[in-house]
C-alpha cells in the first residue's frame, strides 16, 4: 500500500531536518511510541502501541535513517512486529524551502500481516493518512516553540 | 399406500434444524474436553527460524503446544489425484521449516478452556525469515519467479494436455477463430458451520472416535487412520449434522488427524472449531483459473474447434483432489454443442495461497462458462442471436448416447426442449423487443441465454479416484419399520427424506415408517460420500438395488406362508400368483401359545401379506422356507456404469443504473433437467442454492490476496457474499429426460445452479453494455468496472474490446 503526502511547517528546513533525525522528538511525534532507543548509526529500537479499529497491540520496530542527505532528504525504514501482526514500511522524506517555510513531502510503502491484514485492510490507508497528519502536526509543535531541539528528550 | 415419489414431500430433516435441536459437531459436549487453537502463517512465504513456545506452556490452563517437530511422524495430508508426473509436495499437518500461505499451521496449543488456548496462541514467538512470493498462476509458472518447493526448481506441478481431434486443423478449418482471455476468480466456499473436530480416546480398548464435519466420513476415516497409524477398524469416525460443504468438506484436512493425535496422546477429549477467520484462510477455495479460449467456427456458427490453454491456481500444496479440479474442467468443455475438436492444455502451478479443491461444480462451472462465452463471442461476432448459434450445434435428442470430443458419452439429452421451455417461459422474443425498446430510450437492459451440460453422479470407479460406487443396507425391523444405511453422507441435501421416499414406494410403507441413518462408520457399512451430484443418483440408486435384493427374499417368504409357488408385490402387498396361490394358510405360532413378552403375532390369516407381516416371519423365524437365513436386511454395492449428464437452459435479464452502474436483476428464469425427480421441492431447492452462489460469483465474490500474499478477503466484511436482497425472484421450471444409467432414471442436480448459472449473468451484463463496444467482461463484475465503461463513452470501449 502507498502513503504520500506533503505537510508546510513554518521553520526552517535545517531546525526542521534535525528534528526529523532526533530520535527523541521522533520518540515524541511518533503515535504511540512509548520508546525509542540507540541500537546502532543511525539504528533504532521502537515499542509502538498502535491498531486499527478494533485490532490494537503493542509492536516492537526497528527503525532505521537511511540515504541522509542534510537538510534535504532522508529514508526512514521501519520494521516492527507484535501480536496483531507485523507492519514494515519505508518512505520517503523530502524537504523544500517555501517561501519562509517547509515543505515535507513523503511517499512510501507501507505492508502489514496478520490479523491487521486480514481483518482491518480496508481501514489502514485512512489509519496511515490519520497518523502521519498526527504525526506532522507533533513535529509542527516542536519546531516551532522556539525552544531548542534537544537530542536527550525529557 | 400412495406413491410418494414425484412428490414435493417436505423435508424430514427440517423440523429439527428449524428448532434448533440438531446437534452439530459443536454441540457434543463430552466431560473433561481440552480445547485447540492454532498459530497460523502471517506470511505468505517464510522460513522459520525458530519457535518460542515456552511462554505459551506457562500460561495456565495450557496442556501442550506441539510444533511440525512434535508431529512429524503424523503422514502427509493426502492427495488422492494420480495424474501423469504430478509433483507432489509433502504436506505435513503443522509447517516445518517453511511457511508456504497465510494461515499455514504452524503451532497447536491445548488448553482446558478455548480462551486459555487462544491466548497462549499468542505467546508464542516465531522468528520468521520473509521470503519472495508467488501468487499468481500464470506468473508463478514462469521460470524466473520465486520458486515455492525448492525440491522442484519450479512452481508447475504438472502438464496436462486432453482431447480429441485435430486442433490445428480444425481451428485452421475455420472461416474465423476468436481468441479471449477469462477469468475464474478463486472463492470461498463458506458453508454455514464452518470445520469442527471432535476426538476421543478410549486408552483401554485403544479405540479413537473422530467427530467431525465432513462429507465423507469412510474416506476420511481411512485417511486419517493411515495418517496417525492406527488400525482402521479402531477408528469409529461421526460426522453428526453438517452445516453445509459446497466441497469444502470433500476433504481430509491436517486438523483432523491432529486432533486424533492429540486425543490419543493426552487420553483426554480434545475439540477444536473453526473460526470464521480461520475458514478463509484454511479451508480449501474454489476455481482460480487464468485460461485462454480460442473458438473457430463457419460463417453460418458453425462450431469447428474448440481451445483451451489454461493455467490452474493449485495454491501451495494439494488438498484431497486439488489438481484433479482441472480436469474435470477439461471433460466438459464440450458444453452441449456438436465440436469436432477440442483440446485443452492445464498448467498446474503452485502459489503461495490457500490449496483450490472442489467447491459446488468443481472444474464443470469452468467449463460451461468458457464455452458459453465463447458461444456468445461467436454470436456477437456474426451478429446472430445467441440462441441461433446454440441451436445450431446443439445435438439432436436422437443422438444420444451423445459422443463427445473430450470422450464422453452423454447418456440422454433434449436440449432444444430446455431451451424453448425456458424461453417461453421468459417469453424470450418480448423481452428482445423491450431490449429495443429500452436502448432507444437510453436504458440499458441486458439479455444473457446459457444452455449448459454438466457431469453428475460421480461416478464409475474408473474415472474416480477412491472408488465412484455407493452402498445401502435395507433392513426391515421386526415390527415392520424400516430402517436404511447410506454411505452416501448427506449434508443438507434432503437425502433423509428422498432416500425414504423411495424405500417407503418400494416397501409399501410410509415415509415416516422410514429411518435414514448415515455418517457413522460404527453402524454404517463402507461408502463414499456426497458430492459431485451423486447423492440420489448413486446413493439413492444403492437403496433402491439394496430394496430389491430384500424384496425377493421377502417374495420368497411370502410364496412359503401363502403356499403358492410365487408371490408378487403388488400396491404395497405380496399377493399369490398364478395357480398355487389363495389359500389361508396355518398360523406359524398357534394362538395362545406364544411366549410372555414375545413378539406379537404375525398376520398371516389372510390372502395378502404386507411388508410388516413378512418382517415379522424373517425375524420370528419359525415358519420360513427351508435353508432360507432368517432376518431381512439385504446391502447393495451400486457401481454406476456412467456418468449422468443433466443439463438445462438459465436466462437472465438485467437493467444497469447508468449513473452507478449497478446491476438490477429484473427476471431470472431457469429450466433444469435432471432427469427423473424423487422429490421437485429438494431439486427446486438445490437449484435455488446453486444460483444464489452463482449470483455470488458473477457479480460479488473473490478471494483476494494483496501484492505480498497477505489474505485481504479475511472476514466476512470483507468477502462479499450475497444478501438476500441482492437475489431476485426466481423463476423455476423443469424438463424430464431420464437417464438410461440408472433404474430411478436420475441425474442429480446439486451444482446445477452453480453451472447454468454464472454464464447466464456474464451474458446478460454484457449485452446491456454491448452499445458500449463491450464483449466480455471478467467476473465478479463490480459496478465500479460497470461505471467506468459507461463513463468511457461507446468509443473508447470498443477500441480496447476483445
Amino acid at each position: 500500500m502507498k502513503i504520500e503526502g506533503t505537510h508546510k511547517i513554518a521553520a526552517p528546513r535545517e531546525r526542521i531536518f534535525t528534528a526529523l533525525t532526533d530520535p527523541a522528538v521522533l520518540q515524541r511525534c511518533i503515535p504511540g511510541c512509548e520508546q525509542m532507543e540507540k541500537t546502532g548509526e543511525n539504528k533504532y529500537s521502537a515499542k509502538l502501541t498502535a491498531g486499527v479499529g478494533p485490532v490494537k497491540g503493542v509492536f516492537t520496530a526497528t527503525v532505521s535513517l537511511q540515504d541522509i542527505v542534510a537538510p534535504e532528504h532522508y529514508k526512514l525504514v521501519v520494521e516492527g512486529k507484535g501480536q496483531p501482526g507485523f507492519v514494515k514500511g519505508f518512505g520517503d522524506l523530502n524537504l523544500k524551502d517555501a517561501d519562509g517555510a517547509t515543505e515535507i513531502q513523503y511517499t512510501g510503502e507501507v505492508n502489514v500481516g496478520g490479523l491487521i491484514a486480514s481483518v482491518g485492510q480496508r481501514m489502514i490507508q485512512s489509519a496511515a493518512n490519520l497518523l502521519a497528519s498526527r504525526f506532522f502536526k507533533s513535529l509542527e509543535a516542536e519546531t516551532a516553540s522556539g525552544s531548542p531541539i534537544s537530542s536527550t528528550g525529557t | 399406500m400412495e406413491k410418494t415419489v414425484g412428490k414435493p414431500i417436505k423435508r424430514t430433516e427440517d423440523p429439527r434444524l428449524i428448532q434448533g435441536l440438531a446437534h452439530y459437531v459443536d454441540d457434543i459436549r463430552l466431560p473433561d474436553t481440552l480445547h485447540a487453537a492454532f498459530l497460523r502463517s502471517i506470511y505468505a512465504h517464510a522460513r522459520i527460524k525458530s519457535i518460542d513456545t515456552t511462554a505459551a506452556e506457562k500460561l495456565p490452563g495450557v496442556v501442550a503446544v506441539y510444533t511440525g517437530k512434535d508431529t512429524a511422524k503424523i503422514g502427509p495430508v493426502p492427495c488422492a489425484a494420480a495424474l501423469p508426473d504430478l509433483k507432489v509436495p509433502d504436506h505435513r499437518p503443522l509447517a516445518g521449516n517453511k511457511v508456504y500461505f497465510v494461515g499455514h499451521p504452524v503451532a497447536v496449543v491445548v488448553a482446558e478452556t478455548k480462551s486459555a488456548a487462544r491466548d497462549a496462541v499468542d505467546l508464542i514467538e516465531v522468528d520468521y525469515e520473509e521470503l519472495p512470493v508467488a501468487l499468481d498462476e500464470e506468473k508463478a509458472a514462469d521460470a524466473k519467479s520465486p520458486v515455492i518447493h525448492e525440491q522442484f526448481g519450479t512452481n508447475v506441478a504438472y502438464k496436462l494436455t486432453a482431447g480429441e481431434g485435430d486442433i490445428e486443423a480444425a481451428l485452421k478449418s475455420a472461416d474465423k477463430v476468436i481468441k479471449q482471455r477469462i477469468l475464474h476468480k478463486r472463492l470461498a466456499p463458506i458453508a454455514m458451520e464452518p470445520r469442527g473436530v471432535l476426538a476421543r480416546y478410549y486408552p483401554g480398548e485403544q479405540e479413537l472416535t473422530l467427530w467431525t464435519s465432513t462429507q465423507i466420513p469412510h474416506l476420511c476415516r481411512t485417511q486419517v487412520a493411515i495418517m496417525i497409524g492406527m488400525p482402521e477398524n479402531k477408528l469409529r469416525l461421526i460426522t453428526p449434522e453438517v452445516g453445509g460443504g459446497f466441497g469444502s468438506k470433500l476433504n481430509v484436512y491436517a486438523e483432523e488427524a491432529l486432533m486424533g493425535w492429540i486425543s490419543m496422546q493426552l487420553n483426554r477429549p480434545v475439540k477444536w472449531i473453526e473460526g470464521r477467520r480461520e475458514n478463509m484462510q484454511a479451508t480449501i477455495h474454489g476455481r482460480g483459473q487464468t485460461g485462454y479460449i480460442e473458438i473457430g467456427f463457419k460463417k453460418d456458427g458453425t462450431l469447428t474447434g474448440l481451445r483451451y490453454n489454461v493455467f490452474a491456481d493449485m495454491g501451495s500444496y494439494f488438498q484431497l483432489l486439488t489438481p484433479a479440479i482441472p480436469t474435470l474442467t477439461g471433460l466438459m468443455l464440450s458444453g452441449c454443442y456438436k465440436i469436432p475438436a477440442i483440446q485443452i492444455n492445464v498448467t498446474g502451478v503452485f502459489t503461495n495461497k490457500m490449496s483450490t479443491d472442489a467447491y459446488r461444480g468443481a472444474g464443470r462451472p469452468e467449463a460451461t462458462y468458457v464455452v458459453e462465452r465463447a458461444l456468445d463471442l461467436v454470436a456477437a461476432e456474426l451478429g446472430k442471436d445467441p440462441v441461433e448459434v446454440r441451436r445450431k450445434n446443439f445435438p439432436q435428442p436422437d443422438e444420444f448416447p451423445f459422443k463427445t470430443a473430450t470422450g464422453l458419452f452423454y447418456d440422454s439429452g433434449n436440449y432444444q426442449g430446455a431451451l424453448d421451455k425456458a424461453m417461453k417461459m421468459a417469453d424470450y422474443t418480448r423481452l428482445r423487443d423491450e431490449q429495443k425498446t429500452a436502448r432507444k430510450e437510453g436504458r440499458l437492459m441486458g439479455i444473457g441465454v446459457s444452455t449448459y451440460v454438466e457431469i453428475c453422479a460421480l461416478g464409475p470407479s474408473s474415472a474416480m479416484p477412491a472408488g465412484g460406487w455407493e452402498s445401502a443396507t435395507v433392513r426391515v425391523e421386526p415390527t415392520g419399520k424400516v430402517t436404511v444405511l447410506t454411505g452416501a453422507s448427506p449434508h443438507g441435501q434432503g437425502e433423509e427424506t428422498s432416500f425414504a421416499q423411495i424405500a417407503a414406494d418400494e416397501l409399501g410403507v410410509g415415509v415416516n415408517d422410514v429411518t435414514v441413518i448415515h455418517g457413522d462408520t460404527a453402524i454404517v457399512q463402507y461408502g463414499i460420500g456426497t458430492f459431485g451430484s451423486r447423492g440420489l443418483a448413486v446413493g439413492g440408486v444403492a437403496v433402491y438395488m439394496a430394496i430389491q435384493k430384500l424384496k425377493d427374499k421377502a417374495a420368497k417368504i411370502a410364496a412359503h406362508v401363502l403356499q403358492c409357488e410365487k408371490a408378487s408385490f403388488v400396491d404395497g402387498k405380496f399377493c399369490a400368483d398364478g395357480k398355487g396361490g389363495g389359500k389361508a394358510p396355518e398360523p406359524v405360532v398357534p394362538v395362545g401359545q406364544a411366549p410372555a413378552g414375545a413378539l406379537p403375532e404375525p398376520h398371516t390369516g389372510g390372502k395378502t401379506l404386507t411388508m410388516q407381516d413378512i418382517a415379522l416371519e424373517a425375524h420370528v423365524a419359525k415358519n420360513l422356507p427351508a435353508d432360507m437365513e432368517p432376518g431381512l436386511s439385504a446391502t447393495a454395492f451400486y457401481e454406476p456404469k456412467n456418468f449422468t449428464f443433466p443439463f438445462g437452459t438459465h436466462i437472465a435479464v438485467v437493467d444497469i443504473d447508468p449513473d452507478t452502474g449497478e446491476i438490477q436483476f429484473q427476471r431470472y428464469v431457469a429450466v433444469d433437467d435432471c432427469g427423473k425427480q424423487i422429490n421437485p421441492m429438494l431439486v427446486e431447492g438445490q437449484v435455488h442454492g446453486g444460483i444464489v452462489q452463482s449470483m455470488g460469483q458473477a457479480l460479488y465474490e473473490e478471494v483476494v490476496y494483496d501484492e505480498t500474499g497477505q489474505l485481504v478477503t479475511g472476514t466476512l466484511i470483507d468477502y462479499a457474499l450475497p444478501k438476500a436482497v441482492m437475489i431476485p425472484h426466481l423463476e423455476l421450471g423443469s424438463t424430464e429426460t431420464p437417464s438410461p444409467v440408472n433404474p430411478l432414471g436420475a441425474k442429480g442436480v446439486g451444482e446445477a445452479g452453480t453451472i447454468g448459472s454464472t454464464p447466464a449473468i456474464v451474458a446478460a451484463v454484457v449485452d446491456a453494455l454491448a452499445p458500449y463496444g463491450i464483449r466480455h467482461l471478467d467476473m465478479p463484475i463490480k459496478p465500479e468496472v460497470v461505471w467506468q465503461i459507461i463513463k468511457n463513452g461507446p468509443k473508447k470501449n470498443s477500441a480496447g474490446a476483445a
